[in-house]
């Protein structure tokens, strides 16, 4: 009887301990650092000039720090899927960020040779 | 035990609805992929439109598999930004493209402009040099006409000086009129030049050859003795040898012309034979340019 109590007992140990080592989904750390390098990477290529690119860089730190509190929260599986989200808005403002420098040099380009030809024409 | 509880709410559901329905990011995601497929991504931008295509499908799976639990929402969200970012980048390459294109057009016309301004400038220089000879010439036949007037007013004042010499010359209101005496120039009642008349009119064509004149006008005059009529007849007669030597000498006939006057314009008195001979006479009047 002692014996079986003991086993039992020694089952409920390992299954606590397991738990404590993996804490249930790991921390997404290494996915957190990539959103977060990938927003800067947003702001630094422009993505405050742009009011499309803007909203999604705002909408990526916004994620990222929600994934921050549910990952202080030891909510790792929900900060994962978070922190994803974070990822994919930051690399959305920096597309928008490009295309809309890309529309400006076009248009100064076109500008640039409209002027020309006036000038040419005179 | 929640696991059971959510199984039955959602055959519950089933049996209600008759399917699921997705959730508003997959509804998203899906339209946002079909707006990028239709668009220029599937040529500009085919590898983002691809990874688009892959996060859709994910998304769907996930439906497929777990209805609109999470990770469901979490992967259509994501797909929907992977189509979005598709179509910025296709907007990104076609911006450059145009870009490029106008750069192209620039350069092009900056070029234009420079082969423009190179021929406008050939062609002034050459205008230039051909003005400058133009003037040269201009110079040159200014120079040779002054000498050639030069010349010409040298002969048509030795010309004068030498008509001076046989006939009187005196300027009047009608013009140069040049005077010959009916003795030197015809026989009595004649009209016929005599030869020393011609040897005058000689000089007398000369001077006019090289005179500008509007017309000249042979006038011939008689004394008054005798019929009217006879002297107006004998004087026409006589201008008109007189015309008719001068054409032969090289007056154009177009430009001479001759009247008969008989008396009726005497200069001297008729009483007298010098006043008589004075009146028999030829007068050439030269009749000037305006």
């Amino acid at each position: 009887m002692v014996r079986k109590l003991a086993l039992r007992m020694l089952w409920v140990g390992l299954i606590a301990a397991s738990g404590a080592a993996c804490g249930g989904a790991a921390v997404p750390q290494e996915t957190l650092t990539a959103a977060q390098a990938a927003a800067k990477g947003a702001e630094v290529g422009g993505a405050n000039e742009d009011p499309k690119a803007q909203l999604h860089l705002k909408l990526a730190n916004e994620q990222i720090e929600k994934a921050k509190k549910l990952i202080a929260d030891g909510e790792n599986e929900e900060a994962a899927r978070v922190v994803d989200r974070a990822q994919a808005d930051a690399d959305l403002a920096l597309a928008l960020a490009q295309q809309a420098k890309a529309l400006r040099d076009a248009k100064d380009a076109d500008e640039q040779l409209g002027k020309l030809k006036k000038k040419l024409n005179q | 035990m929640f696991r059971v509880t959510t199984s039955l709410s959602m055959l519950v559901l089933l049996g209600a609805c008759g399917a699921t329905l997705p959730p508003q990011e997959l509804v998203d995601a899906r339209k946002a992929y079909e707006r990028a497929s239709k668009g220029m991504s599937a040529q500009l931008a085919p590898a983002q439109l691809d990874t688009a295509k892959q996060a859709l499908d994910k998304a769907e799976r996930s439906f497929e598999d777990e209805g609109v639990d999470p990770p469901t929402p979490d992967l259509a969200y994501i797909a929907e930004r992977k189509a979005m970012i598709a179509e910025a980048a296709a907007g990104k390459v076609a911006a450059e493209r145009d870009a490029d294109k106008a750069d192209k057009m620039f350069k092009d016309a900056q070029l234009d402009g420079l082969d423009k301004a190179k021929s406008d400038l050939n062609r002034e220089r050459q205008a230039g040099e051909k003005t400058k000879a133009e003037l040269e010439n201009e110079k040159k036949a200014l120079s040779a006409e002054k000498v050639a007037r030069a010349e010409a007013e040298r002969k048509a004042a030795a010309a004068m000086a030498s008509l001076a010499e046989v006939a009187k010359v005196k300027e009047e209101a009608r013009g140069m009129v040049i005077t010959l005496s009916g003795a030197v120039l015809f026989a009595t009642g004649k009209y016929e030049l005599l030869p020393i008349a011609r040897d005058k009119l000689d000089e007398v064509a000369k001077a006019l050859i090289d005179q500008g004149y509007k017309g000249i006008l042979v006038e011939g005059h008689t004394d008054s003795k005798g019929k009217a009529s006879d002297n107006e007849t004998l004087s026409l007669k006589r201008a008109e040898s007189v015309r008719t030597y001068l054409v032969s000498r090289g007056i154009p006939s177009e430009k001479i012309r001759a009247t008969g006057l008989g008396s009726s314009r005497s200069i001297a008195d008729n009483g007298t034979p010098d006043g008589r001979a004075n009146n028999r006479r030829v007068e050439i009047i030269v009749e000037p340019l305006k």
